[in-house]
């Protein structure tokens, strides 16, 4: 007896139900199993469940027939459960959502059968999908992209020109890379860097050139936390102590915050780790007189003046 | 007796009815309810509950006949039932796949897929797993709910300090940079709006479908750029980027808004602003590698800021 709830099951059977009715030559058991996801005990389960089901008073033409036979399966007089139960507003968002964002990512086919495949079933849930949904992942060079999938899909080693944002400066390095992803409004790379000799993640829009090496690695058998945080702080990453003014809240929104307490005048106190010395000077530039530095890691006490300067340079 | 049989039976005697049924009907018609009144109550109410759990639209509408009107129950078949997109198999099997690769956060697709007669193809493409995450905060299914329907909703969204209460005729939802936004007509402020969705506090009630018009002309999603966000009056600033981010500078700010390339590698961009803080923003990402040439009353701005901040002057 599978363990599942009863509701969980009506959901299945709801779904199921429909399909067998609509194979006139009868539906292949293991077929059924494999489409829905459901096991051959727990799926004859409802089956015997389903042979029950039908119209008061219950005469055998008012119940469901179910017939099994040679490994397949047969449902009739089942007119109102012929059609499956409509697409919930979570369930079509899910379709629409997530096929927009790969529709609409670079180097996607327009006329492919995702994108038909989508506009009927937004058709049939009334949405235009082009008017009330739009789904951007994140910004790439579509060949950029795609030069970088292949290189994962074919296990090769790539040098890559990369902007490092934190340390404000380009570098030269050969990657292996594992994976490509999007989160957050942006695509990333996973791999093995050999200049830093571990694992890195890199935005892809601050890759400024990859050149595909005939080189070839093995990626780790264990690539289970995809998409995981882009930055993981260390315990021994240094902290920045920040009394923020309340139009300054967006930092909590936008970065890991490892403490906070409400200060006077609607101001909060927070710490932050700091994940570069670049990342620390953009911030306190961003933020100007909304940020008041309380405590700051050595040598960065004076970031902001420092950085303010630098940049005033251009302005002389 | 089984539950999921009893669900199965009460399911098909409310869609299989012209009229209405009493509960006292229903016990009638559907075996396996306890015969006390109270239990049966008890156990009925919960089965309704499961129901509309999984999204059964059941309506109440008064008994013919009863006087005092007693409300009766039934499902109807518009409402139930699913209009066949009619997906071809490559098509179903590409939406399988998006499902796969690009997850909304807490919402089931795979759902959708059974109903749509479940996983075909290849179904989970290791290649593809995990390519993409979308959060979706809690407003965001009952927001697409109310897109589709056209219902006016009620919700806090938070400002500068605590949270104002908008009423918003819901045009549109777009997932640019890491969040949900939603377009639409802000009936407070009588002008178009957007909302990012991790700023709703709390429930959104909805209001009754057909509640507004959607504008004839399609409906412009949220713009790509934080300094596009504004009501300010659009004007065009010019930014120098140095060679080594103008690559980067040019995917943010598109090719359209590249205006001179100079020799030495460095490109000058046009950018239309109409909020100037996230502009601001914007311009000190870059620290000392960008300079704001016009217009001189923002470049005056940018200097006095980065002044207060170098302690050449008192703040503001």
């Amino acid at each position: 007896m599978s363990r599942i709830s009863a509701t969980d099951r009506l959901r299945r059977v709801l779904a199921v139900v429909p399909w067998i009715v609509a194979q006139p030559d009868g539906a292949p058991i293991d077929e059924v199993c494999a489409r829905f996801g459901v096991s051959r005990e727990a799926l004859l389960a409802d089956l015997e469940t389903v042979f029950m089901v039908g119209l008061y008073p219950y005469t055998p033409d008012a119940l469901i027939d179910v017939t099994i036979e040679d490994d397949r399966v047969w449902i009739r007089l089942a007119d109102y459960f012929a059609r499956p139960l409509r697409l919930s507003h979570g369930e079509a968002l899910a379709l629409v959502a997530t096929g927009k964002g790969l529709s609409d990512a670079p180097g996607a086919d327009p006329d492919g059968p995702l994108a038909r495949g989508l506009a009927k079933v937004a058709r049939t849930s009334g949405v235009d999908p082009d008017s009330a949904v739009d789904v951007d992942l994140g910004e790439a060079a579509p060949t950029l992209l795609e030069s970088l999938q292949r290189a994962v899909a074919d296990r090769s080693s790539v040098d890559l020109d990369y902007y490092s944002f934190g340390r404000d400066e380009v570098t030269q390095r050969r990657v292996d890379p594992w994976r490509v992803y999007a989160m957050q409004g942006h695509w990333y790379l996973d791999g093995f860097c050999h200049l830093s000799g571990e694992e890195r993640v890199f935005r892809v829009d601050r890759i400024r050139e990859a050149t595909i090496t005939d080189v070839h690695f093995d990626p780790p058998d264990d690539l289970a936390d995809v998409g995981g945080p882009v930055f993981r702080p260390r315990p021994d990453d240094p902290r920045v102590v920040l009394e923020l003014a309340p139009s300054a809240r967006w930092v909590v929104e936008q970065y890991p915050i490892e403490a906070s307490t409400d200060v006077d005048g609607g101001w909060l106190r927070v710490t932050l780790v700091v994940a570069s010395s670049g990342w620390l000077e953009r911030l306190l530039l961003r933020l100007g007189p909304d940020a008041r530095v309380l405590d700051a890691p050595d040598g960065l006490e004076t970031a902001a003046v420092a950085a303010a300067q630098r940049v005033l340079g251009r302005y002389k | 007796m089984d539950k999921l049989e009893r669900l199965m039976n009460l399911t098909a005697a409310m869609l299989e009815t012209v009229r209405p049924l009493s509960a006292d009907e229903l016990r009638e018609r559907v075996p396996g309810y306890p015969d006390d009144k109270a239990s049966f109550r008890r156990a009925f109410e919960r089965d309704k509950e499961d129901l509309r759990e999984l999204g059964i639209p059941i309506s109440l509408a008064p008994v013919e006949g009863t006087d005092p009107p007693i409300e009766g129950y039934l499902i109807r078949k518009e409402e139930y039932y699913l209009d066949d997109p009619g997906l071809e198999t490559d098509e179903l099997a590409a939406l399988n796949l998006a499902q796969s690769a690009v997850q909304l956060e807490g919402v089931e697709g795979i759902d959708a897929i059974a109903k749509l007669g479940g996983v075909v193809g290849p179904g989970l493409d290791p290649e593809a797993t995990g390519l993409a995450s979308l959060r979706a905060d809690p407003a965001l299914v009952p927001l697409f709910g109310a897109v589709l329907e056209r219902r006016t909703v009620r919700f806090a969204y938070r400002a500068r300090e605590g949270a104002e209460e908008r009423t918003v005729d819901p045009y549109r939802l777009d997932y640019q940079g890491g969040h949900w936004y939603l377009s639409g007509h802000d009936r407070g402020r009588d002008g178009e709006r957007h909302f990012r969705l991790d700023r709703v506090v709390g429930e959104v009630t909805a209001g009754p479908p057909g509640g507004f018009d959607r504008p004839a002309t399609e409906v412009p999603g949220v713009p790509r750029a934080g300094w596009q966000l504004g009501a300010g009056e659009p004007v065009v600033a010019r930014l120098l980027v140095d060679a080594d981010q103008a690559r980067w500078a040019a995917q943010h700010l598109g090719a359209d808004a590249v205006a001179e390339r100079r020799a030495d590698g460095s490109v000058e961009f046009d950018v239309v602003v109409t909020n100037w803080p996230a502009f601001r923003s914007f311009v000190l990402s870059f620290l000392e590698h960008a300079e704001l040439l016009a217009p001189d009353d923002m470049r005056a701005e940018l200097v006095s800021w980065l002044q207060a901040l170098a302690g050449e002057r008192a703040p503001r």
